[in-house]
């Protein structure tokens, strides 16, 4: 399996409190990795420290290194980076626009595409990959506040695919989702292993274990446990692990 | 309550300066008192047409808006989005400030500063000048322009910020195609108030526009606005005499521009808001 981030000595600091506490692991491609634990325990931090979110966080600070095949991540520019690392936030944020600038925003920005035909190609495309063309196709002129909580986040899964990211971040997605909302977000995230390489973090233990192929448990900032998600939560080989998944604390 | 109160106070206005210049509408004709070229109250046969007051009003108007509405986004957008913490702080505080200064004392500056200066440096005869009058009125304007655009920007929800971001926008993307188009009703009130400020302004425009009711044909010459001509007449004229009236008759014509100026901002508004 290719490493596709490696993680070196990573410490991160809000207010010079430690976070994250010298984490050491990799990604590898094409695979779903899990972050489950409790709250507070940075999982947020971690994905924004991937694909540096917290550069404009005055009170944040950070040592380590990541890599992004091979390349260091801290030396590129962050649109770049941004570009082959996108991020869903726990909470649906679509733009204040139309569903269709919603998805050509970014690749317009970054240069990507700029003929209509091409344009209406890609939203269908995109669309389609979140199993939400069908619902708005209609009315893909229509702002994108309009539509309803799941189809939001759909939405920005969809945003973040035309600009055709290699890693994609999931910051508990379907938290504020009902069931059925949560069920297609998983069943396009499940879609999405075949081309991209994806971060799963999530509070809800079922979830994970539904879904990814390793799984990695974050406790007050330090990695506990990592590993292939089945043996993970049948046989955990750490005390703390064991306590987490079968709910008796956190 | 408060709405019905302000609709019955517009509707007495409007009545009472309707009522004020009937009979000289009536007399003198209202299609020859708007495109009447020349304002001559005072002579013999008098001679009411205001065309040269309100194209005044208009250029004076037109020039301050072209110099306050991008210096006015522009400071707004620095304030709120670029500039660090203390020194926006400082900013909205000389920007409130700014406001505070009576009409009357930005009039008298640009009267003693402005002028000479204008004079001197397109070598016109007098500074006396629609430019003039126009810079002073953008002056006066773009602190109510500035505080509500901020605001409006400053309230744009940081999330919108960060979604734009995470995709991969730059920093200045962000502000153009996001921020701006969000705040874009607040923005667009605050053009409008700073309009309503321009268009009933009047002590300061008197002092340095040279107030000739001529009608301009470039920037650099002396106008006069309708707004000048009220407040410079009223006191001569006799209660109730044709030249008392037709002031009235300006006021009217004044008060229906302003009103179809803020029907026209409140459309947009509710448009965008849609
Ligand atoms: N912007 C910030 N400024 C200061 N401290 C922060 C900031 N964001 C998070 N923290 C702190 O960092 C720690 C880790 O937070 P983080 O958001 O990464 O946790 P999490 O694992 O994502 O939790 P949750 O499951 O609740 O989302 C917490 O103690 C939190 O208070
Ligand atoms: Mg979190």
């Amino acid at each position: 399996m290719v490493e596709k981030i490696i993680v070196e000595n990573l410490n991160c600091y809000y207010n010079k409190n430690c976070i994250l506490d010298s984490l050491n692991f990799s990604i590898l491609k094409n695979e779903i990795l899990n972050i489950i634990g409790p709250a507070n325990s940075g999982k947020t931090t971690f994905l924004r420290t991937l694909n540096r979110m917290n550069d404009y966080n005055t009170y944040y600070s950070r040592n380590g290194n990541i890599y992004l095949d091979k390349l260091n991540i801290f030396n590129m520019s962050v649109e770049k980076l941004r570009r082959r690392i996108g991020m869903l936030f726990a909470m649906p944020i679509p733009l204040p626009m139309s569903i269709y600038e919603n998805i050509v925003f970014a690749p317009k920005c970054l240069g990507l595409i700029f003929e209509k035909s091409k344009q209406d190609y890609i939203v269908e495309c995109v669309l389609k990959a979140v199993f939400l063309w069908n619902e708005v196709k209609d009315r893909l002129n229509k702002s994108a506040m309009e539509i309803s909580g799941g189809q939001q986040q759909r939405l920005c899964i969809a945003r973040i695919l035309a600009i055709n990211p290699e890693i994609i971040l999931f910051d508990e997605p379907c938290s504020g989702l009902d069931p059925i909302s949560t069920a297609k977000v998983e069943e396009t995230i499940i879609e999405l292993k075949k081309k991209y390489t994806i971060v799963f973090v999530t509070n809800n233990v079922k979830q994970a274990s539904r879904i990814g192929d390793r799984t990695a448990f974050f406790l007050m900032g330090k990695i506990i446990e990592i590993n292939k998600t089945e043996e993970f939560f049948i046989s955990p080989k750490q005390k703390k692990t064991a306590d987490y998944i079968s709910g008796r604390f956190g | 309550m408060c709405g019905m109160l302000s609709v019955i106070f517009v509707i007495l206005i409007f009545g009472f300066l309707f009522v004020e210049s009937f009979t000289f509408l009536k007399n003198f004709g209202i299609f020859r008192f708007i495109t009447g070229k020349h304002w001559f109250p005072a002579s013999n046969p008098p001679s009411f047409g205001i065309l040269p007051l309100i194209i005044g009003s208009i250029l004076i108007t037109f020039g301050a808006c072209i110099i306050a509405i991008p210096i006015s986004i522009m400071s707004a957008l620095f304030i709120s989005e670029i500039a660090p913490e203390n020194l926006r702080d400082f900013l909205k505080f000389l920007i409130e400030l700014m406001a505070a200064i009576p009409s009357v004392i930005i009039g008298f500056i640009g009267m003693i500063i402005l002028v000479p200066f204008i004079k001197k440096t397109f070598n016109l005869s007098t500074g006396l000048t629609a430019f003039s009058g126009s810079i002073v009125l953008a002056f006066m304007s773009m602190p109510t322009m500035i505080s509500i655009s901020e605001d409006a920007i400053h309230s744009v929800p940081w999330k919108y910020k960060e979604g734009a971001i995470a995709l991969g926008a730059t920093k200045w993307q962000t502000i153009r195609k996001v921020v701006l188009k969000a705040a874009m009703p607040g923005i667009i009130a605050a053009i409008m108030l700073g309009i309503g400020r321009i268009i009933g302004e009047t002590m300061a425009v008197m002092m340095v526009t040279g107030n000739a009711s001529n009608i301009p044909k470039t920037i650099f010459v002396p106008v006069r606005t309708m707004t000048a001509t009220i407040a410079a007449e009223m006191g001569e004229t006799v209660r109730g005499s044709m030249h008392y009236r037709s002031l009235f008759a300006i006021g009217l014509i004044l008060f229906l521009i302003t009103f179809i100026i803020n029907l026209i901002a409140d459309l947009f508004l509710r448009k965008i808001r849609r």
